[in-house]
């Protein structure tokens, strides 16, 4: 039996938020890399994914930082405070996803300059517009470590969140899978919403990226499911209040709606496509939500 | 490295004075409540309430009346940090605030606590919590700079009824099986120890109890958090598999598609 807590550890908003936004650098990131294993780590959508993990995981690293207590002692995480020797358990999830975090940020800033110098804004010497990392063999070897180094940043946190004595968390260990699933759900709905607002992508290109977004949802859905399932005891902290809406809110908006649209406008138009990816976006929030909340709730 | 040192902690004895609280309290400079004013939470004798960043000792009251009021009897504890042999606050820290000591106890390192709150989340006993003065976790260290001195914690010189005894653990579980008998030998079978050695190693600052755990707030079972470790991973990564197949999936069959269907669109 778990005991009830009386000590409140305030991992609210900027948890949940930090979680989501890495979850979509994380699954935007995987993307490129499937792609990339397809030989397409130059076509537009894995530049988009390339363009967008980097800034995505600035943002992410920031709001980490910003909850904590004594946010001037972040680097702590990483390096000894007392000798400067590295900072490493791997046992700990949340040691070894600081350097996971800060290993996949130094791989997504490559990728990120990658696609700004396919762009012709800059050359690095050899590394210049048609001689890119990403395309090249050492591109696909890039992307196998990306890729892992991404389902790293998309998993962590949801292991993070198991490996703990709270009640709904500690009695669950599919939070990680859950994440995983979010993370490549929202990462993909994420650059299918840059490509329809670019309009620069051809309406089959979005209807290929939504197709494999429907098939993530399908699986998305599973492993909700599969967590609620098997929560046992701890589910009422996910099944009531808040945490309910917003998990009914995650099913609805994120899977069902945009399963609907899938067989209607999103196959067609631009702004199907977007409607699509925002609703599926909004799920990955709710779900991120109800997730790190709902055991606080009953705190 | 010297020998474990912890508490053995008698709660047949405790007359619930407090005075451990206060000298924790004092000792370690912890501050007061509310700025020192007095809120009353309407919980019998008990206005902290809880272990927290501030209240390193806790000091229950437990009252046990029958519905009549004839029959009852109050049960007292002096709570504090457990000191676990196996502690899941020192295996989860990610930044190395939380040592062993050569003492066998738990210290959390205020100069190296980044305030991130994972050992509040994982300790099972819901021990620590923020210090809002300095902005870290913190928890009894079982007076660690007092033991260095080569003295007695606090709340154990304090304590009038020695109802918190410190000393060696060996010494200590001794000193326990030989109470847990007299009592029963008196009639009170209902004593036991809980926290030996097959309670997360054990626990350097153990109790003798005379109702179940649960009555006291106290888990019947604490776990170490970091046996989900390995699950979470292994399904965290069967789902990675999944969904990068079917992205891969999703992806090729629409190329397939595009090359029986070459006016179909070009590349994604």
């Amino acid at each position: 039996m778990l005991l009830e807590r009386t000590n409140l550890f305030h991992w609210e908003t900027l948890v949940y938020l930090e979680m989501f936004i890495a979850g979509v650098a994380a699954g935007a990131y995987g993307t490129a890399a499937l792609l990339e294993w397809l030989g397409r780590g130059r076509s537009p959508l894995a530049r988009t994914a390339h363009l967008l993990a980097f800034p995505l995981m600035l943002i992410a690293a920031f709001l980490l930082i910003i909850d904590l207590q004594r946010p001037e002692r972040f680097w702590h995480m990483t390096l000894q405070s007392k000798t400067l020797l590295p900072m490493f358990k791997p046992w700990s999830p949340m040691s070894l996803g600081s350097l996971i975090i800060l290993l996949f940020s130094a791989v997504a800033f490559i990728s990120f300059v990658d696609a700004v110098i396919d762009r012709g804004a800059l050359a690095l010497g050899g590394w210049r517009q048609g001689r890119t990392l990403h395309g090249s063999a050492l591109g696909r070897l890039w992307a196998v470590i990306g890729g892992l180094l991404a389902f790293g940043t998309a998993s962590y946190s949801g292991v993070l969140l198991s490996v703990s004595n709270i009640p709904g968390w500690g009695q669950s260990t599919l939070i990680g899978a859950l994440y995983v699933a979010t993370a490549m759900v929202t990462g993909m709905a994420a650059l299918l919403l840059l490509q329809a607002l670019s309009g620069r992508v051809a309406p089959t290109d979005l209807v290929t990226l939504a197709q494999a977004n429907t098939w993530l949802i399908v699986w998305w859905l599973v492993v909700l499911v599969l967590f609620v399932a098997t929560l046992g005891g701890g589910a009422v902290f996910f099944l009531s209040g808040a945490a309910l809406v917003a998990l009914i809110g995650a099913v609805v908006l994120g899977g069902i709606v945009p399963l609907i649209l899938w067989f209607g406008p999103a196959r067609t138009g631009r702004a199907g496509a977007a409607a699509f990816a925002v609703l599926v976006l909004l799920g990955g929030l709710l779900v991120r939500y109800a997730v790190v909340m709902g055991p606080q709730q009953h705190g | 490295m010297a020998e474990p040192m912890g508490f053995f902690t008698d709660t047949t004895v405790c007359i619930g004075c407090k005075a451990c609280e206060v000298a924790c309290k004092e000792w370690n400079q912890l501050p007061a409540t509310n700025g020192g004013v007095n809120v009353l939470s309407g919980l019998s004798y008990d206005n902290t309430v809880r272990l927290d960043g501030t209240h390193w000792r806790h000091v229950k009251f437990i009252e046990q009346f029958s519905p009549d009021r004839k029959e009852g009897r109050w049960l007292l504890m002096s709570d504090v940090c457990k000191h676990c042999v196996q502690a899941a606050c020192l295996e989860v820290c990610p930044t190395g605030a939380i040592i062993r000591t050569e003492f066998d106890t738990v210290v959390i390192q205020s100069d190296v606590c980044n305030g991130c709150r994972y050992c509040i989340t994982a300790c099972p006993f819901d021990v620590i919590g923020i210090n809002e003065v300095t902005g870290t976790a913190q928890k009894c260290t079982l007076c660690y700079d007092r033991l260095q001195a080569g003295l007695v914690p606090a709340c154990a010189q304090a304590c009038p009824t020695q109802s918190i005894q410190f000393g060696p653990i060996r010494e200590l579980r001794q000193r326990a099986a030989a109470r847990v008998a007299q009592l029963h030998a008196q009639g009170e079978t209902r004593a036991y120890i809980y926290g030996d050695e097959s309670m997360l190693g054990g626990l350097n600052s153990f109790y003798l109890l005379v109702d179940r755990p649960e009555t006291y707030g106290l888990p019947a079972n604490p776990q170490l958090p970091s046996k989900q470790a390995g699950p979470s991973w292994l399904f965290s990564a069967g789902s990675a598999i999944v969904a990068g197949l079917l992205g891969l999936l999703a992806f090729r069959k629409r190329r397939m598609d595009e090359a029986a269907q070459p006016a179909a669109g070009r590349e994604a």
